[in-house]
């Protein structure tokens, strides 16, 4: 489904590479977590596969489902069915969450050759994802996640995800700013949302998260590479004895 | 010259107001209040307007007018505009209640600022309406200029009086093909309450002033907004009197302009004379195609309004390097118990919540069209009735993703 070859990515604004020649193949139904230290290159790959601007890849290639995913336009990536839950998902006064969502899900449809979806079945598609994931109603009525608290917003991505039905999600520290509580509720949103056709990146920095979200993969990632892959097992070893011996792996791949 | 028999109140103010005329600061580069402002407000300007059909130019038309005014006459429509005079009628009266109104406070915003087009329309009324309600009107009167005129200038001179504990709404939109200047005097009485809406649409052409200015007695309000869609040169200016205590007033603004060196001019100046009045200023502009807003506004606090709330907020979003928007706030306060602020920002469309938006499928037009919509939000806020915000916003929304798609 997505196929990462040696892609080197650098900062727009000054000349540092940040990501600096990483492979990735994933397949759909594939649950694949991305682990690391802090200035690993994590949170750009998950802006660079969104299509965010402010960085030049300087080389390698990314597919989707064959086709070349950097030539493609933020909005097309996320018709094609890609989706960033965004570590910190920003506020937008003004802008109505319904009114968002509403938009956001029809002109999806539209880009797909799909039917729009009507007032009344968008709500009641909207309220049942709403209930599960125990959103109350004032929350979406309220402009887009704005006086929301951190596990609300998440939730929100969360809801957006079920809504939008994406076939590659990308998970950006879904974890962080969550309480145990609302890591299982968004956790069991991901998971009721687990299918044969879809794929998931999970960036983390911690092996918790991937207690409730269970990997097929995990990819250690140090200064702009991959540098061990493995299963849940490994998950639990950088758990306890952190980031320290793959740091020196990160050195001898220079 | 007034080729019309006009009263002698009429004629006896028209002398005392032509004799003080001459002190009065012309129009130039020079005032103050016009160094930033586009002169062609007071060029001869010239279009050729022969090919405009007039019945394709809807405007801001979206509420049936209930009276329009053309060039040089006016026509009543619906009952409501029953109780509404011409203007020439009233200065021909000599017992019409408009006596003790007219001129009297154009006058009196001589002393403050300098406004000599305003003078020039106390002179030379060539069309208008003046009308006094003394019980509330359940629906919004909807005034319709529709103005094509050869003449250079159309002075267009306007009365409102509002009695004691009455309520009502008007909205002013159209088009207007000439060069326009209009002066409206508004008095509210106590406990009396006026939204005015001023739309003014895409299709005033030519240049345009409007006055207007307003005198409050106490626990009245007053709300007006004003709307500005692509116009060629629009100057407003607005001055309030604040008399009583417990006045509230509103003044909110949207220019939306993205027609080449189009403008837009914005002048408001609020008299808090009276204790414990509130009056709030939201400016919103949304600027492209080196386009210019100016937005200049005065809270002026007397000694004796003490416990005065005062509010401006005036803010731009700039969608080429070009455009303009000059702000300029001024408070000047002489009470020591009062709250005062504002505040001015200038800023280009946020690009993490474009980002946000186009991640979840929104096509790039959409997006922007909601992020405008979302700018200018506070703005329309500011209207209370839930059905013409409605309206309007539904109407600016299309209006924006018209014109300001890639």
């Amino acid at each position: 489904m997505l196929k990462i070859d040696n892609l080197k990515v650098s900062l727009e604004e000054e000349d540092k590479q940040i990501i600096k020649g990483l492979s990735l193949s994933i397949n759909p139904g594939e649950v694949h977590a991305i682990m690391g230290p802090n200035g690993s290159g994590k949170s750009t790959l998950s802006s660079v596969l969104a299509g965010k601007d402010g960085y030049v890849v300087n080389n390698g290639t990314v597919k989707f489902d064959g086709s070349d995913l950097l030539d493609a336009e933020v909005e097309e990536r996320a018709a094609l069915g890609i989706f960033l839950a965004f570590q910190y998902p920003i506020e937008i006064p003004g802008v109505g969450n319904m009114n968002f969502l509403r938009t956001a899900l029809n002109s999806q449809r539209k880009t797909r050759g799909q039917e729009e979806l009507n007032a009344a079945d968008f709500l009641k598609l909207v309220r049942s994802i709403a209930k599960d994931l125990e959103i109350s109603d004032e929350m979406m009525k309220r402009p887009v996640n704005v006086g929301a608290s951190g596990g609300e917003k998440k939730r929100n991505e969360i809801l957006q995800m079920c809504l939008l039905e994406p076939r590659f999600v990308i998970l950006d520290e879904t974890d962080s700013g969550l309480d145990v509580d609302a890591m299982k509720l968004v956790s069991r949103g991901v998971n009721n949302f687990l299918s044969s056709s879809r794929s998931f990146l999970v960036i983390t920095h911690y092996q918790r998260l991937l207690n409730y979200i269970v990997p097929d993969f995990v990819h250690i990632m140090v200064d702009g590479r991959i540098v061990k892959t493995g299963d849940k097992k490994l998950a639990l070893h950088v758990e306890e004895t952190g980031y320290k011996d793959f740091l020196q792996l990160g050195k001898e791949k220079h | 010259m007034n080729h019309v028999n006009t009263s002698d109140w009429y004629d006896s103010l028209r002398r005392e107001l032509e004799s003080n005329s001459l002190s009065i600061e012309k129009v130039s580069r020079r005032s103050e209040y016009w160094r930033k402002s586009n002169l062609d407000i007071v060029s001869d300007f010239v279009q050729d307007t022969s090919q405009i059909d007039l019945s394709q130019l809807k405007g801001t038309c979206l509420f049936e007018p209930d009276l329009t005014v053309h060039g040089d006459i006016m026509k009543l429509g619906s009952e409501e505009s029953k109780s509404v005079l011409s203007i020439m009628d009233v200065i021909t009266d000599e017992e019409s209640f408009a006596k003790n109104y007219f001129g009297r406070l154009e006058e009196k915003s001589q002393k403050l600022i300098p406004r000599p087009l305003a003078r020039d329309n106390s002179l030379s009324p060539k069309v208008g309406y003046a009308i006094s309600f003394s019980d509330s009107f359940k629906k919004p009167l909807v005034i319709h200029n529709r103005t094509k005129t050869s003449a250079s200038n159309c002075f267009q001179r306007n009365l409102i009086v509002i009695k004691d504990d009455v309520e009502a709404t008007i909205i002013e939109t159209g088009n207007n093909l000439s060069v326009f200047n209009s002066v409206t005097e508004i008095y509210l009485g106590k406990n009396a309450k006026l939204n005015f809406l001023d739309l003014t649409g895409q299709n005033n052409i030519f240049p345009k002033i409007s006055h207007k200015f307003c005198d409050l007695a106490e626990n009245s309000t007053f709300n007006h907004f004003g709307l500005r869609l692509n116009t060629k040169a629009t100057r407003t200016e607005l001055e309030l009197h604040l008399n009583g205590h417990g006045i509230n007033t509103s003044i909110a603004n949207v220019s939306l302009i993205n027609k080449r060196d189009h403008f837009s001019d914005e002048n408001v100046l609020i008299n808090h004379n009276a204790y414990e009045c509130k009056s709030r200023q939201v400016f919103k502009s949304v600027l492209e195609n080196d386009c210019t807003s100016i937005v200049r506004g005065k809270i002026y606090v007397a000694p004796e309004a003490q416990k005065t709330d005062g509010y401006q907020s005036s803010r731009s979003l700039l969608l080429n390097d070009k455009s303009k928007f000059l702000c300029k706030p001024e408070l000047e306060i002489y009470a020591d118990d009062v709250i005062c602020s504002h505040g001015s920002t200038s800023s280009s469309l946020d690009k993490e919540s474009l980002f946000y938006l186009l991640s979840r499928g929104v096509r790039k037009d959409k997006a922007k069209e909601m992020l405008i919509a979302a700018f200018i939000s506070e703005a329309l806020d500011e209207i209370e009735d839930e059905d013409i915000k409605s309206a309007l916003s539904h109407y600016i929304d299309n209006w924006t993703s018209s014109f300001f798609h890639e």
